[in-house]
């Protein structure tokens, strides 16, 4: 499979301060990647680094198979939308004459902002002024701009952090659009049901260092301990041990008809992170 | 390297779009302006120095003031990083982000010179040297804004500038008494006075060369350290 980031032993010192050590990860062509980790693990550090905003301490990383200090050639530009805190819009100008301008930079024709407005679900206020829009208007736009020129990859830091569940149901919807498409996503949150939803691999980052990478799914089934959940009609929730003496309750719960619902008692993912790390995802 | 000229115009366009919102612009616009005004109405035969004082400020507040700004202000607002990060390239940035300032002005500078009545014997020799020094004083306005971290910290920096360069003529008078504001004199604001005083004295290109080439030298310097500082603020250490 065709490898879009490829990072190896990377390290980043803020003078005596370590925000990444020894950081090793791919990002596989077309895969939504989530890099998981509270405020100031080193997040928003990695995406600098990877869009060739800031020079690694060491290590190598390459994007489309380049070093990224060499990002800053017209051509690969061209592939990569980026999404950061730091992402600015132009206070004075409506919405579409800040995406007109970004248009006319990545030779995008202008009919494309109704598309990405739409996918940000802004299509009918890209008339206003940027400075008239809220916190969350302001996030859905610097997305559509991250996007408006159909990256192969784009990167996304905590890019539902300032919308509410219905517009960041939409982000999500227009995202897994996006990479039916092809877009590979990298993706930093502190969300656990943004990366359990959107994520096909995770990556655990605290202090700088990741803790654990792969599929939620099998981080889930990881760190099971196969016991259930059981309802029963009298309004008592048990949990049964997994093996021959939980399956021996249930059995007789079950032969009562005492039973209102059965549920495996995986971990979400935020419960995998506070387990490994001792500490919450905020 | 390419240059597109679409991606030109379009910075060009936002920046006109933008600053026609934008108050500091205007006000900047009208000191000068307001100056040849009471200049062009205070005497019937004015100096070239006169003039030029008004011409060197146009150029200060207007061309570095201006750009100072409009780049602090992308730098302060995150907008800059944006522009960094897109396919334009160093030259297409720079000459977008500097054609607002660049038109600006050349027409305040030929409005106050009618308000002045200022009509050089050479009008061909003089608009080159106010080409050049227009593109210098873009320049360190450039490198001003890149150096300032908000529009206010801009504001402030650009006060030396509009003294030495804006105001410096004053700094002849004061040479006799201090020998050591001779170096002064290869300043580009006092250059460009000694050949505007060249000019209207019926010089031509062969007399007046050398202090075109200093304000050139002066535009190249400034322009190769704001490009030095452009690129270091495309990657952070």
């Amino acid at each position: 499979m065709e490898q879009i980031i490829k990072v190896k032993s990377l390290a980043k010192f803020f003078g005596n301060y370590p925000a990444l050590e020894d950081v090793h990860f791919e990002v596989n062509k077309g895969e939504t990647f989530g890099f998981l980790g509270p405020s100031g693990s080193g997040k928003t550090t990695t995406i600098k680094i990877l869009t060739g905003q800031l020079l690694a301490t060491s290590g190598d990383a390459f994007v489309f198979n380049q070093p990224t200090a060499s990002l800053n050639k017209a051509k690969y530009r061209r592939k990569f939308g980026v999404l950061t805190d730091n992402s600015g819009l132009y206070d004075r100008l409506t919405i579409y004459d800040n995406l007109k301008l970004f248009c006319d930079l990545y030779d995008v024709p202008a009919k494309r902002i109704n598309n990405v407005l739409e996918m940000v679900n802004l299509e009918n206020e890209q008339k206003k002024m940027v400075s008239k829009l809220s916190k969350g208007m302001k996030q859905r736009a610097q997305l559509a701009r991250a996007f408006l020129h159909e990256p192969e990859l784009l990167f996304l830091d905590e890019p539902t952090s300032a919308l509410d569940p219905a517009n960041s149901k939409h982000i999500y919807d227009g995202l897994r659009e996006l990479t039916k498409g092809g877009t590979t996503i990298f993706l930093t949150t502190h969300d656990m049901h943004e990366a359990e939803t959107l994520c096909d691999r995770v990556a655990f980052l605290h202090k700088g260092k990741i803790q654990l990478l792969d599929e939620p799914k099998k981080l889930r089934r990881q760190f099971s301990d196969s016991s259930l959940q059981v309802l029963l009609k009298d309004g008592r929730e048990l949990l049964l041990p997994g093996g021959p003496n939980g399956a021996k309750a249930l059995y007789e719960h079950m032969q009562a008809d005492k039973v209102v619902s059965i549920h495996s008692n995986e971990p979400t993912l935020g419960d995998i992170f506070v387990g490994i790390t001792g500490r919450e995802l905020v | 390297m390419t240059f597109s000229m679409k991606r030109v115009l379009a910075i060009f366009n936002k920046d006109l779009k933008d600053l026609s919102k934008n108050m500091f612009v205007s006000t900047s616009i009208l000191m000068p302006l307001v100056l040849a005004a009471i200049y062009g109405r205070m005497a019937e035969d004015l100096s070239i120095e006169s003039y030029y004082l008004v011409i060197n400020l146009a150029f200060t507040m207007t061309a570095t003031f201006i750009q100072c700004a409009i780049i602090a202000e992308e730098k302060e607002k995150n907008t800059l990083r944006g522009l960094m990060l897109s396919p334009a390239t160093i030259p297409e940035i720079f000459s977008g982000k500097s054609l607002v300032a660049f038109l600006l002005s050349i027409v305040t500078i030929v409005v106050s010179s009618i308000f002045m009545e200022y009509y050089p014997e050479n009008v061909a020799l003089v608009a080159v040297a106010i080409v050049v020094s227009t593109l210098f004083y873009i320049a360190l306005g450039t490198l001003l804004g890149l150096l300032a971290r908000s529009v206010v910290e801009a504001s402030v920096i650009i006060m030396p500038v509009v003294f030495l360069l804006g105001f410096g003529s004053f700094i002849e008078t004061l040479m006799d008494k201090y020998p050591i504001l001779h170096f002064a004199e290869y300043l580009p604001n006092l250059q460009l006075i000694e050949f505007a005083t060249k000019v209207q004295a019926g010089s031509g290109l062969t007399d007046v060369w050398s202090h075109l080439s200093v304000i050139t030298a002066w535009f190249l310097i400034v322009s190769f350290l704001t490009i030095v500082i452009f690129k270091k603020k495309e990657i952070d250490a």
